[in-house]
């Protein structure tokens, strides 16, 4: 496991942070990201229910980082990264290096790291906590599987399935929408070139 | 991003002749073909070591042959 100093800005202030980008999460951040974040899921879902607001029905609060660390977290071709800010969880991801190719037809073939699972506390999403604590996390390690993909030899090269909330940014930071993939209940994948890489990296 | 150590690979003319194919018909360096051979042999050793088998799978008779690997 490995630490390098990254910077998320704090929203409430409008100031930068300092924050740990961690190379290969181990079970202890993966379990205090997981308790951490269902606590804090579950007291804002009940103040939402006493103050009859409506609370949204999250996409990814179900992806059991815990046991998805413990099987991966040896294996060399599934690589997580994650994000402490202020001894919290902010953010989690797990790649997957092998066994993916690109299908923009001038990279077809190519190999590409994918983004299997990409998550922020919370607290960082808008639609939970207005206004959220921090921005940042998502690119921070989006732009951190890029530079691995370059580390690997794979140009920059990276493929997903976004979840339907999350397509607008991903479009926003640049990568091309491939259209639904009725091989993964119909999500849209997305593929970032060398070029779009070096936008997101630089 | 982890550092990296680096070592001196000796290889026959046939090896380097598949990496270089490799390398080629990827498009990646040969580096990166060997890091991508290391990560693909460590989970084929852990699943086998786990119990797991590894088959391929003829994709028109569904004929499946096991792979043997030391």
């Amino acid at each position: 496991m490995t630490r390098q100093k990254v910077l998320l800005r704090h929203v409430e202030s409008g100031g930068v942070v300092d924050a740990d980008l961690i190379d290969r999460i181990d079970l202890v951040i993966a379990k205090r990201a997981e308790d951490g974040w269902q606590t804090y899921l579950a007291t804002a879902r009940a103040e939402a229910l006493a103050a009859k607001r409506p609370f949204p029905d999250l996409e990814h609060d179900h992806w059991e980082w815990e046991r998805k660390v413990s099987i991966t977290h040896r294996l060399l071709p599934y690589p997580t990264l994650g994000i402490e800010c202020e001894g919290q969880v902010q953010g989690l991801m797990l790649l997957e290096t092998d066994g993916h190719f690109a299908r923009i037809a001038t990279q077809a073939g190519s190999p590409v790291v994918y983004v299997n699972l990409l998550a922020t506390a919370p607290w960082n999403l808008p639609a939970v906590t207005d206004p959220p604590r921090y921005r940042g996390v998502g690119t921070v390690l989006l732009a951190a599987a890029t530079t691995l993909s370059v580390d690997l030899g794979f140009k920059g090269r990276l493929g997903l399935h976004s979840l339907p909330r999350s397509e607008d940014w991903y479009e926003r930071l640049g990568l091309t929408n491939l259209g639904s993939d009725s091989n993964k209940q119909n999500l849209k994948y997305y593929e970032l070139t060398p070029d779009q890489a070096q936008n997101l990296i630089r | 991003m982890s550092s990296k150590k680096t070592m001196t690979l000796n290889l026959t003319d046939s090896e380097m002749a598949a990496l270089e194919s490799l390398s080629a018909e990827k498009d990646v360096s040969k580096t990166a073909i060997l890091r991508q051979a290391l990560r693909l042999y460590q989970v084929i050793s852990v699943r086998l070591q786990l119990g797991e088998k590894l088959f391929f799978e003829d994709a028109v008779s569904k004929d499946k042959k096991e792979l043997v690997v030391l």
